[in-house]
């Protein structure tokens, strides 16, 4: 059995014993998780104070939730990433928290073009996911990543692509579905 | 819409990418209630494109966050042991929407002290929020222990954007933070105080006000951001 999968197998148990309610679990569970929840929440809020309060909500969520999840959810981990990074995106949302706004902005994201995103993060995932992603084009490959990451809306990522919506959007949906396909392969 | 299976599959993958917002989103969010089908597309993505959130560069989060968690899940028990309380120094925040005030530059936050015309002796509470742009308060606060009446009227202040309200909460000096109800738009709100309610403010002497749905928070607590503290005085 590889790392990973004992890993998935222990936070399965503490989630069952979490739908118990066992505090002793649920703290074992934030130790566990939080510092993977947080950098993701930061990476996509860039702002520490709505990161924190994304994970402090999702925990609270996983207490409530934790005897809904089942298999089809995926597996544990990424289904309470999935909660964090929901709530981060509403967070972002409701309070129009963009990081950076205007010229700023668009360097930022230029500059990020070159580094981070297409080098850390786009070997991220799991190899089958990195596989299929590399089989799109690179648009595709970088709205999609953009909006993962970074919850770009379809305006944001027009502007930091320099190209028109209709575009962007047909270059998440192309690419999205292309994703799909080979992902079901 | 059409609930087509080609329109539920381009949704689901959009919606978990979160590129679908707006009333997009929330009409995806009805089909997802309605349709098992419509929720197993979307784990199918959440359990796809999750992987791409868990080898991202870790970081721990402070403290106060595993803090914060524990007093709103177990409120009550925070009360009875000290010792969890004793980590924040008195007049610290508690509630998480507290840690944007901090950098909510757009919102600097004073305090004023309002003179009354008549002070009485029944210890009088007043104060005034305010905005740092704005000359005049938003609105004048003053509490009257007698009649047990806590009265907030409009100077400056505007009606909340289309589709929310504001909401007037006590802020303890522990715990969460008790609702006061929502403020209506325009003329003087007034709402009688409990005697809970009297003694948090009397300890605390604290108010806010959260940016809410419609008819206030639906959980009990703030969800909105926190637009306004002010702090009362005894006059």
């Amino acid at each position: 059995m590889s790392d990973i999968d004992s890993e998935q197998d222990e936070l399965m148990g503490l989630l069952m014993a979490i739908a118990h309610e066992d505090r002793q679990a649920f703290q074992r569970l934030y130790q566990r998780i939080s510092g993977r929840m947080f950098g993701l929440c930061l990476k996509l809020a860039n702002q520490r104070d709505l990161a924190e309060e994304a994970v402090q909500d999702a925990f609270v969520q996983i207490w409530h939730n934790a005897s809904e999840y089942h298999n089809e959810r995926g597996a544990p981990l990424s289904w309470m990433l999935t909660i964090a990074r929901y709530r981060t995106l509403d967070l972002m949302r409701n309070r129009k928290a963009r990081p950076t706004s205007g010229d700023a902005h668009l360097e930022r994201v230029a500059d990020e073009r070159d580094g981070p995103l297409d080098e850390s993060l786009r070997v991220a995932g799991s190899a089958e996911l990195r596989g299929c992603l590399d089989e799109l084009s690179e648009t595709q490959r970088d709205s999609i990543l953009l909006s993962y990451y970074r919850g770009f809306t379809h305006d944001e990522l027009s502007e930091a692509l320099s190209s028109p919506i209709g575009t962007v959007k047909s270059w998440i949906r192309r690419g999205l579905m292309a994703l799909k396909r080979c992902l079901e392969r | 819409m059409k609930r087509t299976p080609e329109r539920i599959e381009a949704l689901a993958a959009e919606y978990v990418l979160g590129s679908l917002h707006g009333a997009a989103r929330r009409r995806f969010e009805r089909w997802m209630m309605e349709s098992v089908r419509v929720r197993q597309e979307v784990w199918f993505w959440e359990e796809k494109l999750g992987h791409l959130g868990a080898r991202i560069e870790e970081e721990q989060p402070p403290a106060s966050v595993w803090a914060g968690i524990e007093r709103r899940l177990w409120p009550r028990e925070d009360k009875s042991v000290p010792a969890v309380a004793a980590n924040d120094a008195p007049g610290r925040w508690f509630w998480p929407g507290w840690s944007m005030l901090a950098t909510a530059a757009a919102l600097v936050l004073a305090v004023v002290l309002v003179q009354q015309p008549e002070p009485q002796m029944d210890g009088r509470l007043s104060g005034a929020i305010v905005k740092a742009d704005v000359s005049d308060p938003l609105w004048l606060v003053s509490e009257s222990s007698l009649d047990r009446q806590l009265k907030l009227r409009p100077v400056a202040a505007t009606a909340a954007q289309q589709g929310k309200d504001y909401e007037l909460w006590i802020v303890p000096e522990n715990g969460q933070p008790l609702s006061l109800g929502v403020i209506p738009v325009g003329g003087t709100y007034q709402v009688t105080l409990d005697d809970e309610a009297r003694a948090l403010l009397s300890n605390s002497r604290t108010l806010a006000i959260s940016l809410e749905p419609v008819g206030g928070s639906p959980t009990g607590q703030p969800t909105g951001p926190i637009l306004h503290v002010a702090k009362l005085y005894e006059l």
